[in-house]
C-alpha cells in the first residue's frame, strides 16, 4: 500500500513547488520586508509619521477621489455595458474592443493625455473653464484620472453576467404582469448588483494606489492635490525610508483590506448561484 | 375603439419585445454609454497622436529616433522580453497546481497570486528598494558580492515581475478550472506521459486563453510606471523605459517629445487591444473548438 | 482478465464515498454497478481504474495487486460520462492517441496506425466520420468514439462510466444492445456503471446493487430482480407495494390477508411488511383477498396500472396488468376490487435499506 502514487496526474509537486518558490521570492519575502523596516520604527514615531497633517490630507484626498471615481465608473459602467450587451448598434464591436484601452494604455500616457485634453487650452479644459470648472491641478483633474484606469472594471464585470441573465427571466417577468420599469428594479438590478459591487471595488482598489495616471494632472500640491502614493515618492526622493514605509504600510494593509472585501463579495454572489 | 382595433392588427403581425426598451430610451442610453467612453477614452487618445504630430511629421521623427527615446524602447523591450516567458512559466505551474490537484490552502494560495493587483505600483517598487537598496537588508551583501539592483536594470525587471506577475495564471485558473481534468485523465489511461498530456491535450485546450494572458502581460509590462519608478533611478540611456522617458520630456516642457514617445506606447496599446480582439473572436468563433453540433 | 476488489475503503475528507466493498468480476463478463447518485458506484469503477487512489484495501488484476501499476500501465479502456474527446482533434486523431503516445520502440509504424484506426472505426460503424471534430457529431456518435478510442489499444478490461446517461431514449436502446453484442464478440472483461435499472437489467451478465459506499446484493439480472435481498433493492428495481403488519408463526397479517413467511417462522409477534411488485398484484372481483377501492386507472400502451387505495388505512396501492385482463375484469373509478399477492416478500420492520 505504501508505494501507491496518491495522484493520478503528474506534476503536481513541480507545478505546486515552483508556484510557491517563486511566490515567496517575489512577493512574500519583499512584503515581509516592508514589515520588518516598519519594526525599526518605534510605535510613536510611526503614528506621528502616518498621522502627521500632510498625510492625513493625502489619505482624504486620495480616498475620496477614489471613492469618487469608482461610483462613476459604477454608474456609467453598468450603463456601458448594458448598452452593449442589450442594444445593437453600428460599432459596437469596435467599441467593445475599446473599453479595455485603460489596461492596454501605459498609465503615465493616459494622465498625460488626460491633461492635455482638460488643461486650460485643451479641447474639453477651454469649454469647462469657460464655465468656471478647473480640472486640471484639481481634485477634479485626480478624480479624471482614476475614472480614465478603473473604466473597464465594472464594464467587464457587469457584462458576462448581464449576458447570463437570460431575458428569458424578464419574459418571465412580463408574463407575471411585470411592467418594463418593474422587471428591472426587481429583477434585472439585483441580479447584476454583486457584480457592480464587485467592479465598484476593484476600479476603488486600483485608483486608491494608481500613481503614473494621476501625477501629471494633479499638479502635486502638498494638502491639496497630494495622493498618498506621491507622498511616498517624495519621502524615497528625500531618502526618508522610514516614513515612506510607514505610509507604504498603511497603504498595504488598506489594499488587504480591500481584496478580503472584494473576495468575500465574489464567494458571497457564488454560493448565491450554486444553492438554487 | 378603432385605436385598439388598429394596435392589435399591429401586434398581431409583430408583438412588442417585452425585453427591451422604446427606440427613444435606447437611443438616449447608447449616447450616453458613447458620450461618457469619448471624454474619457477615445478624446485622449486621439490628442495623443494630435499632439504629438502638431508641430509636424519632421519633428515627431526626429522626436522618436532620438538616442534616448530608442534607448529606452531597446530597455522596455528588453524588459518585456525578459518577464513575459517567466510570468508564462508560471502561470502555467500555478494554474496546473491549482486546478488538477486538491490540497488544503488553495484559496490562500489563489490570494496570494492575486495580491500584487491589490498592491499600489509606488509600494510595490518601494518593497524592492528595501530589500536591494544601498540600505536595504540585502543591500550590503549586494554591494559586496558587486551587484547593482537598485537604480538598475535588475530591479526594473524585478518590479516588473511583481507587478506582472497574476497576469497569465488569473487567465488560465478559470479556463482550466472550466474544462476538469477528465481529458488529462483520459489520455493518462491510453498510456501517454506526464509531458505528452500535457502538450497533446492539455495546451491545444489552453492555447488561446494562455495567449490572452500573455498579452495583458506584456502590455502592461512594457507600460508599467510607478514601480519600475521606484526602482529606476531615472538614469538617462541606461534605466529608463518608455514610459519613465515620458515624464521626464514632460517635466522638461518638451511637450512634443513626450507626447511623441506617448503615441509609441498609444500605438502598443493600439496593437494590444486589436490583438486582445482576435484572439477573444478565435476563441469564441473558432473551429474546432466551439463548433456547433450539425 | 478477472478483477478482485478486496475490501476497498475510499474517503473524500470526511464522507466515506466507499466502506469495506469487496467484489468479484469474473474474466469475460459484463458487470453492472447500479446504485442510485451518491451510491458510489462511479468511485469504484475510478479506483479500479486507478484514476482514484483508495484508501485501504486491494483491486488484484488477474490476482496480481494493482496497485503499484500507473493507470497508464493498466492497460484499461476507460469510456468517461461526458466522454472526454479531445475536442481539438479529429476523430481519427481521438482514436489514434493511444497508439501515438507509446513509448518510440512499442509505437505501431503510421501505416499500422492508419489500419488499427480504420478497424476501429468501422467496429464501431463511424466508418465516414474520421476527420471530423468531436463537436460535429451527435451525442451517441461521440459514445461510439470514446468507445473506440478506449478499444484502440487493446484493454484487458473495458469500464464505463454511465455510458449511455447523456442520450435520448430511443439512441439508448439502441447503443445498448449495440454494446451487447460488441461485448458478446470481443468478450473482454467490462464493468458498467449506470443508476438505470432497466439498462443494467438488460445488458448485464451480472448487476451489482450499490447504496450509500456499500454492496446489496450481486446476481444475475433475474435474481436480483424477482428475489431482492432487502427492501432498498426491492425499491431501487422497480414500484413496490408494501403490505405493513404483524408477524406470528411465520406468518404475516395484514388487513385480511395472510402471508406466508416461513424463513420468519419460530419467532416472537412482531412487526413487519411484504413487499409486492404491482404486476404480482393479482386483482380480482371474486371477494378473495384484501378489499380497495379503484381510484384511477392509466392505460400505458399494452399494459394498464390501476391506482388503489386500501380503505381500511387510506394506504395507495398500485397495481400492474396486462391490457386483456383489464378488459375481463371490467372495473371502473371508485369501485371495490380485491388484491392478492401472486408473489411476495417479508421483511422484519427495521431491516430497511
Amino acid at each position: 500500500m505504501g508505494a501507491r502514487p496518491k495522484r493520478i496526474l503528474p506534476g503536481f509537486g513541480l507545478s505546486l513547488g515552483f508556484t510557491l518558490l517563486y511566490l515567496s521570492l517575489l512577493v512574500l519575502i519583499p512584503l515581509s520586508g516592508l514589515v520588518l523596516k516598519t519594526m525599526t520604527l518605534s510605535w510613536d514615531q510611526f503614528l506621528d509619521t502616518v498621522t502627521a497633517p500632510r498625510v492625513l490630507a493625502a489619505y482624504r484626498l486620495s480616498f475620496l477621489a477614489a471613492a469618487a471615481a469608482a461610483t462613476i465608473n459604477a454608474v456609467f459602467g453598468l450603463l456601458v455595458a448594458w448598452v452593449l450587451v442589450r442594444y445593437p448598434f453600428p460599432g459596437r464591436a469596435l467599441v467593445d474592443g475599446l473599453v479595455d484601452l485603460p489596461f492596454a494604455l501605459p498609465t503615465a500616457v493616459g494622465g498625460l493625455a488626460l491633461t492635455a485634453v482638460y488643461a486650460g487650452n485643451g479641447w474639453m479644459g477651454r469649454f469647462l473653464e469657460a464655465h468656471g470648472l478647473k480640472v486640471v491641478f484639481t481634485p477634479l483633474g485626480i478624480i479624471a484620472a482614476l475614472t480614465f484606469i478603473g473604466l473597464p472594471f465594472v464594464v467587464r464585470t457587469v457584462q458576462p453576467v448581464l449576458q447570463e441573465l437570460s431575458s428569458e427571466v424578464e419574459e418571465a417577468a412580463a408574463t407575471l404582469g411585470a411592467t418594463r420599469w418593474q422587471t428591472l428594479i426587481r429583477i434585472t438590478l439585483p441580479g447584476v448588483a454583486p457584480a457592480v459591487l464587485t467592479g465598484f471595488a476593484l476600479a476603488f482598489a486600483r485608483a486608491l494606489g494608481e500613481y503614473g495616471s494621476v501625477i501629471f494632472i494633479a499638479g502635486n500640491m502638498p494638502m491639496q492635490t497630494e495622493i498618498t502614493p506621491l507622498l511616498i515618492m517624495s519621502k524615497l526622493e528625500q531618502f526618508d525610508y522610514a516614513g515612506a514605509t510607514a505610509i507604504a504600510v498603511v497603504m498595504l494593509a488598506a489594499s488587504f483590506l480591500l481584496l478580503l472585501t472584494i473576495n468575500l463579495i465574489q464567494w458571497r454572489s457564488q454560493r448565491h448561484q450554486t444553492t438554487p | 375603439m378603432a385605436g385598439h382595433a388598429g394596435r392589435s392588427a399591429g401586434t398581431a403581425t409583430s408583438a412588442p419585445r417585452v425585453s427591451t426598451e422604446p427606440l427613444a430610451v435606447r437611443c438616449v442610453l447608447i449616447g450616453l454609454a458613447l458620450a461618457f467612453l469619448f471624454l474619457f477614452l477615445i478624446a485622449p487618445v486621439v490628442m495623443v497622436f494630435s499632439q504629438a504630430l502638431g508641430k509636424g511629421v519632421a519633428a515627431y521623427l526626429a522626436a522618436v529616433t532620438d538616442p534616448e527615446a530608442m534607448a529606452a524602447l531597446r530597455l522596455t523591450l528588453i524588459v518585456a522580453a525578459i518577464v513575459v516567458p517567466i510570468n508564462l512559466i508560471f502561470g502555467l505551474a500555478a494554474a496546473w497546481a491549482i486546478t488538477k490537484f486538491r490540497f488544503p490552502g488553495k484559496n490562500l494560495l489563489i490570494t496570494l497570486i492575486d495580491l500584487p493587483f491589490a498592491i499600489s505600483p509606488v509600494v510595490s517598487g518601494l518593497i524592492f528598494v528595501l530589500l536591494f537598496g544601498a540600505r536595504g537588508l540585502a543591500g550590503p551583501w549586494l554591494e559586496a558580492a558587486g551587484w547593482k539592483v537598485i537604480f538598475a536594470v535588475p530591479g526594473i525587471v524585478i518590479s516588473t515581475l511583481f507587478v506582472t506577475a497574476p497576469f497569465i495564471a488569473r487567465e488560465l485558473i478559470p479556463l482550466m478550472q472550466a474544462q476538469g481534468a477528465e481529458e488529462e485523465e483520459a489520455a493518462m489511461i491510453l498510456g501517454a506521459s506526464g509531458w505528452q498530456t500535457f502538450w497533446r491535450v492539455t495546451l491545444p485546450k489552453i492555447k488561446w486563453g494562455l495567449l490572452y494572458g500573455v498579452i495583458l502581460c506584456n502590455a502592461r509590462a512594457m507600460g508599467e510606471f510607478g514601480a519600475v519608478s521606484v526602482v529606476s533611478g531615472h538614469i538617462r540611456g541606461i534605466t529608463n523605459t518608455l514610459p519613465l522617458h515620458v515624464e521626464i520630456l514632460y517635466n522638461e516642457y518638451n511637450f512634443t517629445g513626450a507626447f511623441a514617445v506617448s503615441s509609441l506606447l498609444a500605438l502598443l496599446a493600439l496593437v494590444t487591444l486589436i490583438a486582445k480582439s482576435l484572439v477573444e473572436w478565435r476563441s469564441n468563433h473558432n473551429p474546432p473548438d466551439r463548433r456547433e453540433k450539425r | 482478465m478477472s478483477i478482485q476488489v478486496q475490501n476497498v475503503v475510499k474517503r473524500f475528507g470526511s464522507f466515506s464515498a466507499l466502506h469495506d466493498v469487496s467484489l468479484e468480476i469474473p474474466e469475460g463478463k459484463l458487470v453492472a454497478l447500479l446504485g442510485p447518485s451518491g451510491s458510489g458506484k462511479t468511485t469504484l469503477l475510478r479506483v479500479i481504474a486507478g484514476l482514484e487512489a483508495h484508501d485501504g484495501g486491494t483491486v488484484l488484476f488477474d490476482g496480481r495487486n494493482a496497485a503499484y501499476r500507473h493507470p497508464r500501465d493498466r492497460r484499461v479502456g476507460f469510456v468517461f460520462q461526458h466522454y472526454a474527446l479531445f475536442q481539438h482533434s479529429t476523430v481519427f486523431e481521438n482514436i489514434a492517441f493511444g497508439l501515438r503516445v507509446r513509448p518510440r520502440a512499442q509505437r505501431p509504424s503510421e501505416n499500422e496506425i492508419q489500419r488499427r484506426v480504420q478497424e476501429m472505426l468501422d467496429l464501431v460503424q463511424l466508418g465516414g466520420l474520421a476527420d471530423r471534430y468531436p463537436t460535429q457529431l451527435s451525442g451517441g456518435q461521440r459514445q461510439r468514439v470514446a468507445l473506440a478510442r478506449a478499444l484502440a489499444i487493446e484493454p484487458r478490461i473495458l469500464l464505463l462510466d454511465e455510458p449511455f446517461g447523456a442520450l435520448d431514449a430511443k439512441v439508448r436502446e439502441e447503443l445498448r444492445r449495440w454494446l451487447r453484442r460488441l461485448h458478446e464478440q470481443m468478450e473482454i472483461t467490462t464493468v458498467l456503471v449506470t443508476h438505470d435499472q432497466e439498462e443494467a437489467l438488460e445488458v448485464a451478465d451480472q448487476v451489482v446493487i450499490m447504496n450509500r459506499g456499500r454492496i446489496e446484493q450481486v446476481g444475475t439480472p433475474e435474481e436480483v430482480y424477482d428475489s431482492p435481498v432487502n427492501p432498498f433493492v426491492y425499491n431501487f428495481l422497480g414500484a413496490v407495494n408494501i403490505f405493513r403488519g404483524r408477524l406470528a408463526d411465520g406468518k404475516l397479517q395484514v388487513g385480511g390477508l395472510e402471508l406466508d413467511a416461513p424463513e420468519h417462522s419460530g419467532r416472537a409477534e412482531e412487526p413487519a411488511f411484504g413487499c409486492v411488485r404491482p404486476h404480482d398484484l393479482v386483482v380480482s372481483r371474486d371477494g378473495h383477498g384484501m378489499p380497495v377501492l379503484v381510484k384511477n386507472i392509466h392505460v400505458i400502451g399494452p399494459w394498464v396500472r390501476l391506482e388503489l387505495r386500501r380503505p381500511d388505512t387510506g394506504e395507495p396501492l398500485e397495481a400492474e396488468l396486462p391490457k386483456e385482463s383489464y378488459r375481463d375484469l371490467g372495473v371502473s373509478v371508485d369501485e371495490m376490487v380485491f388484491v392478492t399477492p401472486r408473489k411476495f416478500r417479508v421483511f422484519l420492520e427495521g431491516q430497511t435499506g
